[in-house]
C-alpha cells in the first residue's frame, strides 16, 4: 500500500465538533450531564426545600415545647400558690385582718415558693394588699388578671418592672372563697436552657417596649448573637430567616404578650442554624456529586469506546474510498469480518473495489487498446511516444515514429466486406510484429488503415531502414481464404528531437511525411521541414478564400450542354473562377482540392447555389431547363444540406427542378450511407441528381441501381478517346445503353471536336458539354453565346 | 343519722312550743303556722334554704338552743346548714376517726377548735348574730354554715324546697330567705311579710339557679 498524503486525507482535527465520535461522545455526556444535573437539582431543591420545612415544623414544634414548658412551670407555680394559700399559717396571718400583717405574710410565705411578686386580691380582683418587695408596677401587672375567673386557678404572663413574670392566681378559701393570691415568678435562665436542652433550639425572649425599643431579656445565644436580635433590622416578629453573625437562622416567633397599642409586647424567638440542619444533606450532596462524577466517567469512557468503535471503521472506509479514488484497487478492505452494519458496509465497499477495478481495467483496455488487433490505440500510442521522448530527454538518444497507411484499403473494404477488412488488418497488425519490432518497440493502431510504430533510440535513418523492411514484407501477397491480396502502404518518418518537440508534433509529423510519400507513390519518406512548407501557405490560403467571398471575388462560369437530338442549348454545368485581385484569375485547380480539404468547399457550394439562383431567370429565357451544380464529398456528408439549398431556393424564388447535382462517385464511396440518406432527401425534394466522371470510380452498379440519381455523366477521358481508341468507344457506347435502360439520361463530357459529336449523335447520347460547343464562359457572356450557337445550329442545318 | 339529727332537735322544739304558748297567753292571741316554699331562680324547689321571720317581738322572744350538734362522719359537716338562735352554744363532735381541725374566719364567729378526736370539750357559743362559714383545716373540701339568727322563728327547708314555721304569732315580720349558694358575704333576703291569725303561705324566690345550689 502507498501511503496517502496527509493533506489529502478528508481530515477532521481529532476532536473536531463535526466529528461523528465528537458527537456521539458530546450527546451521551450531554444526555447524562443534563439527568444528572436535573437529579441533582431536584435532590438540591428538596433537600433545601425539605431542610426548611423540617426545621420549619421543629420550630413548629418547638413553639408547642416551649408553651408547655411555660404552662408546666405554671402549674407547678400554681400548685406551689395552691399550697401556700391552704397554709393555716399564712390563710391565719392573711385572714388576721391588718395589711402590715397581710403584706409581711405574702413577702414571707412568696419567698418560700420562689415568687418575686405577691398580691391578695379580694374576690372580685380588687388588690388587697401587695407583698413585700412588690410595688406599683406589680399593680400595673395586676390588671391582666382582672379577666380570669375568681374562683379558679389561673395564669398569665405579664411584664413586672418590663421584665417578663408568669403570675399566677389561685382562691383562698376559708372555707369559703375569701379572696385570690397572686405570685409572680421571673422567666428565668433555666427556663430558656431547659427549652434548649429539650427541643434544641436557641431561644431569646424578647421586650417590644412601648416605645418600639428591644430588648433582649434572655437568651441561650451568646451575647453579641442576642444583641444582633435586639436591633431593628432583626426579627421584626414574625420569625424567618435571620442572619445571627456568619450564620443564617429560620426563627419562629412565639407571640408571648400582644403589644396593644401603647403597651410592650413580649415575644420568644425560637432559633435553629440553617447550616447545623442542612449539615447531614450536604454529605449526601458530596455523595451524589461523586456518583454523578463517576457515571459521567463511566458513560465518557463507554461512549468514546462505542464512538470508536464506529468511526475507526468508517475512518478506515473513507481512507479505503479516497484510495479507490485515487486508483488504488489492490489493497483489500479491513473490518470485512465484522458481523454489523459496518461490516456490511466495508463488505460492500469491498465488493465494489473490486468490482470498479474489474472495469477500469476493462475501460482501459477499452481505452487503450484496438479490440480489433489487439494493438495499443492511438491514446496509448500518443503516451508511449510521450513517455518514450521524457525517457529519451535525459539519455540524449533520439526517439523515432513510423507511420503507415495501407494503400486502397476502402476498396479492400467495398469489395470484399468489412470482415475481411478487420481480418485483414489483424494480418498486417501480425506481420509488422512479425517483421520488425524490436524489444521495446511499439506498434499501435491508430485509425481505420493507420498503423505507427515506435522506435525508441532510433535515428532517423534507422527508422528508415525499419519501414523499408516492413514495406518489403508487406510486397508478398496476404492470402485470407481464397482471396489473395497485394498489400502496400505509405510509409512516414518522424524523429525527435530533429524533427518535432513533442509527442503530438512528432506523430502529426510523421503523419504528413506519410501523407506525402503516398502521394508521391514511394513508400517511404522521411520528415522534411520543406515538404511540409505548404502547410503555411494552406493557412494564407484559407483565410483568402474567405476574403474571396466577402468582397465578391469569386464569378459564377457556366459551360452549356446542348441536345445532341435538336442541337439546341438544355442545360449548363456551373464552375467557379476566383478572379484574385493580384494573381489574376485562379484556376479551379489550385484551390478547389484545398477547399475540399478543409471543408470550406461548402461555402463555396452556397455560393454557386445562390449564383446560379439568381442567374436562372436569364438562363430560362435562353432556353435552359436546368442548371449543375457539383456537390463535394464534404457538401454530401451534411445531412442539413437540402435545408440549406431549399432556403436559397425559397429566398430567391425557383423551384428544385431547375437544378441538377452532380456528385463522383469517389464522394459517395467515403460514407455511403449518410451520403445516401443526403441524396435520397435531396432527390426528394425535387433536386435532380447526377453521377459525374462516371466510369473512372469503383462504384459498382449495385450502387447505381440504389441511388436516386437521373443522370450519368461519362467521363470526358472516356469520350475524347472514343475517336481514336475502339475501347473507349465500347465503353462510351455501353455507358449511354446502360444509363438508356436504366431509364438515367446521359451527358458525354470532353466533346472536342464534330467527330465526336457525331459519333454521340449516333450513339444517341442525350447531351453534351465540350470545347467544340463552348468552354466555361462568365454568366453574363452566355446569351451572346447563345445567339451564336442558335447561329451556327441554323447554319449546320441549313448546310 | 337523720334521726340522730331530728333527735336533737326535739328540745328546741320543745322550746318553741313553750315559746308560743306563752306568747299566746300573753297576747291573748292564737298562733299562726307560715308554710315557705323556696324555689330557685328557674322555679325549682331549693332545699336547705334557711328562712327566718324577724321582728322586735321575735327577738324579745329569742331564747338560746341548747344542745345542738355540727357532727363530722365521713369527712363531711353531717349537716350542711343549721340555724342557730343567737347565744346558742354548739357542739362539734367528730365521728370519724381521723382528727378534725374545725374552724371559721367569719365575722360572725372566728373559733377553731384545733385537732380534736372525739367531741371537744368546750361547744362554741355563737353569740352574735351572722353567718359563719365553717371549714376544717385538714379537710379542704369540708364545708358547713351556721346561720346565727335573732328569733325563735326559723327552720330550713327539705328536699321539696318547703318548711313550715309553727306557732307564729299574727303580726308584721321581716321575712329572711338565705341559702349557702348566695356568694359569699350575701345577706339572706328581706322580704316583709304579715303573719295571719290564719297563718299564711309564702313563696319566696331567690336569685340563684338550682343548678348552682347543690
Amino acid at each position: 500500500m502507498r501511503g496517502l498524503p496527509a493533506n489529502l486525507m478528508p481530515s477532521l482535527p481529532r476532536w473536531s465538533p463535526r466529528r461523528l465520535s465528537t458527537r456521539i461522545v458530546v450527546v451521551f455526556l450531554g444526555l447524562l450531564l443534563l439527568v444528572q444535573l436535573l437529579g441533582f437539582a431536584a435532590v438540591r431543591y428538596s433537600i433545601a426545600h425539605n431542610a426548611r420545612a423540617l426545621l420549619a415544623e421543629n420550630l413548629a414544634f418547638g413553639e408547642q415545647v416551649w408553651r408547655r414548658l411555660l404552662e408546666q412551670r405554671a402549674e407547678k407555680l400554681t400548685l406551689a400558690a395552691r399550697v401556700l394559700a391552704t397554709d393555716w399559717g399564712f390563710r391565719t396571718a392573711v385572714l388576721a385582718g391588718d395589711t402590715g400583717t397581710l403584706a409581711s405574710a405574702l413577702g414571707n410565705h412568696g419567698g418560700r415558693v420562689g415568687a418575686s411578686v405577691s398580691a391578695m386580691l379580694t374576690p372580685a380582683g380588687r388588690p388587697l394588699a401587695l407583698g413585700e418587695g412588690s410595688d406599683e408596677h406589680t399593680l400595673e401587672a395586676l390588671r391582666q388578671l382582672s379577666s380570669l375567673p375568681a374562683a379558679e386557678d389561673g395564669n398569665v404572663l405579664a411584664l413586672v418592672d418590663g421584665l417578663p413574670h408568669q403570675l399566677v392566681v389561685v382562691p383562698m378559701r376559708a372555707p369559703d372563697l375569701k379572696g385570690r393570691v397572686v405570685m409572680g415568678f421571673a422567666l428565668d435562665e433555666g427556663l430558656v436552657q431547659d427549652m434548649r436542652r429539650i427541643t434544641g433550639l436557641e431561644v431569646a425572649v424578647v421586650v417590644a417596649d412601648a416605645d418600639g425599643a428591644r430588648r433582649v431579656v434572655l437568651s441561650t445565644l451568646a451575647p453579641e448573637a442576642a444583641s444582633e436580635l435586639a436591633a431593628p433590622s432583626g426579627a421584626e416578629g414574625a420569625g424567618g430567616d435571620l442572619q445571627l453573625g456568619d450564620a443564617p437562622h429560620l426563627a419562629h416567633a412565639v407571640t408571648l404578650l400582644d403589644g396593644a397599642p401603647g403597651r410592650p409586647a413580649l415575644q420568644a424567638l425560637l432559633l435553629r442554624s440553617i447550616d447545623d440542619a442542612v449539615a447531614p444533606y450536604r454529605d449526601l450532596q458530596a455523595t451524589l456529586a461523586a456518583i454523578t462524577l463517576g457515571g459521567l466517567l463511566l458513560a465518557g469512557s463507554a461512549s468514546v469506546f462505542t464512538a470508536r468503535r464506529v468511526t475507526t471503521p468508517l475512518r478506515a472506509l473513507a481512507g479505503a474510498s479516497e484510495r479507490l479514488g485515487r486508483g488504488h484497487y489492490d489493497e483489500p478492505l479491513e473490518h470485512v469480518s465484522r458481523e454489523d452494519e459496518i461490516g456490511d458496509l466495508a463488505k460492500a465497499f469491498d465488493h465494489m473495489r473490486v468490482s470498479i477495478a474489474a472495469h477500469e481495467s476493462e475501460i482501459r483496455q477499452l481505452a487503450y487498446w484496438d479490440r480489433l488487433t489487439g494493438l495499443p490505440n492511438r491514446a496509448r500510442f500518443r503516451d508511449a511516444v510521450r513517455a518514450a521522448i521524457a525517457d529519451a530527454a535525459s539519455g540524449g538518444r533520439p526517439v523515432a515514429v513510423v507511420m503507415l497507411d495501407l494503400d486502397r484499403f476502402k476498396h479492400v473494404n467495398d469489395v470484399l466486406g468489412y470482415a475481411f477488412g478487420d481480418r485483414l488488418l489483424k494480418a498486417v497488425a501480425a506481420r509488422q510484429t512479425g517483421h520488425a519490432v524490436r524489444e521495446g518497440d511499439l506498434i499501435a493502431r491508430l485509425s481505420g488503415d493507420e498503423f505507427a510504430l515506435l522506435l525508441p533510440g532510433s535515428s532517423a535513418a534507422q527508422a528508415l531502414a525499419v519501414a523499408e523492411r516492413i514495406a518489403e514484407a508487406f510486397q508478398a501477397p496476404l492470402t485470407l481464404d481464397d482471396h489473395t491480396v497485394d498489400l502496400a502502404a505509405g510509409f512516414g518518418v518522424a524523429c525527435w528531437p530533429d524533427h518535432a518537440g513533442d509527442a503530438d508534433a512528432l506523430i502529426s509529423r510523421a503523419e504528413v511525411a506519410m501523407y506525402t510519400a503516398k502521394r508521391k507513390t514511394t513508400s517511404a519518406l522521411v520528415y522534411d521541414p520543406a515538404i511540409d512548407a505548404g502547410s503555411a501557405e494552406t493557412l494564407s490560403l484559407l483565410s483568402e478564400l474567405r476574403r474571396a467571398l466577402e468582397r465578391d471575388e469569386l464569378r459564377l462560369f457556366l459551360q452549356p450542354k446542348v441536345a445532341l437530338a435538336s442541337g439546341r442549348i438544355v442545360a449548363a454545368e456551373a464552375l467557379v473562377r476566383w478572379q484574385h485581385p493580384e494573381r489574376g484569375m485562379v484556376p479551379p485547380m489550385q484551390f478547389i482540392p484545398f477547399a475540399e480539404q478543409t471543408g470550406f468547399v461548402r461555402q463555396l457550394t452556397l455560393w454557386m447555389f445562390e449564383a446560379c439562383a439568381r442567374e436562372w431567370p436569364a438562363l430560362q429565357a435562353l432556353g435552359v431547363q436546368r442548371v449543375s451544380v457539383n456537390l463535394s464529398t464534404r457538401d454530401l456528408l451534411d445531412l442539413e444540406l437540402p435545408q440549406r439549398l431549399q432556403a436559397i431556393l425559397g429566398r430567391l424564388g425557383v423551384a428544385p427542378q431547375a437544378f441538377c447535382l452532380e456528385i463522383t462517385e469517389s464522394a459517395i464511396m467515403d460514407e455511403p450511407q449518410r451520403t445516401l440518406a443526403v441524396l435520397e432527401a435531396l432527390s426528394a425534394a425535387g433536386f435532380k441528381l447526377s453521377i459525374d466522371d462516371f466510369g473512372t470510380g469503383y462504384s459498382s452498379l449495385a450502387y447505381l441501381k440504389r441511388l436516386p440519381v437521373d443522370e450519368l455523366k461519362i467521363d470526358k477521358s472516356f469520350v475524347m478517346g472514343m475517336e481514336r481508341d475502339e475501347q473507349d468507344a465500347k465503353i462510351v457506347r455501353s455507358t449511354i445503353d446502360l444509363a438508356h435502360n436504366l431509364g438515367l439520361t446521359v451527358v458525354a463530357e470532353g466533346v472536342e471536336n464534330e467527330a465526336i459529336w457525331r459519333q454521340l449523335v449516333a450513339l444517341h447520347c442525350d447531351e453534351a458539354q465540350g470545347y467544340h460547343m463552348s468552354r466555361p464562359l462568365p454568366a453574363a457572356e452566355l446569351p451572346a453565346f447563345a445567339a451564336r450557337w442558335a447561329e451556327r445550329v441554323a447554319t449546320a442545318q441549313a448546310g | 343519722m337523720r334521726a340522730r339529727a331530728k333527735s336533737s332537735f326535739l328540745p328546741g322544739r320543745a322550746v318553741k312550743l313553750f315559746t308560743a304558748g306563752l306568747l299566746a297567753a300573753a297576747g291573748g292571741a292564737l298562733a299562726a303556722e307560715v308554710t315557705v316554699d323556696v324555689r330557685s331562680s328557674d322555679g325549682l324547689p331549693l332545699a336547705d334554704a334557711v328562712v327566718f321571720l324577724e321582728s322586735p317581738a321575735a327577738r324579745a322572744a329569742l331564747r338560746p338552743a341548747r344542745g345542738t350538734e355540727i357532727e363530722q362522719a365521713e369527712r363531711r359537716f353531717t349537716q350542711r346548714v343549721t340555724v342557730v338562735p343567737v347565744g346558742s352554744e354548739v357542739q362539734f363532735p367528730n365521728r370519724d376517726k381521723v382528727r378534725h381541725h374545725v374552724y371559721s374566719f367569719s365575722p360572725a364567729k372566728t373559733f377553731e377548735l384545733k385537732l380534736y378526736i372525739g367531741t371537744p370539750a368546750n361547744p362554741v357559743l355563737f353569740d352574735r348574730p351572722g353567718i359563719a362559714v365553717l371549714g376544717c383545716n385538714i379537710h379542704d373540701s369540708m364545708i358547713a354554715w351556721v346561720v346565727v339568727v335573732e328569733t325563735p322563728h326559723h327552720g330550713l327547708t327539705a328536699a321539696p324546697g318547703r318548711v313550715r314555721l309553727a306557732d307564729v304569732p299574727p303580726g308584721s315580720y321581716r321575712l329572711r330567705t338565705w341559702h349557702p349558694a348566695l356568694p359569699p358575704g350575701a345577706p339572706a333576703l328581706d322580704q316583709p311579710l304579715v303573719v295571719p291569725a290564719a297563718g299564711a303561705a309564702v313563696t319566696v324566690q331567690l336569685p340563684l339557679a338550682a343548678a348552682q345550689a347543690s
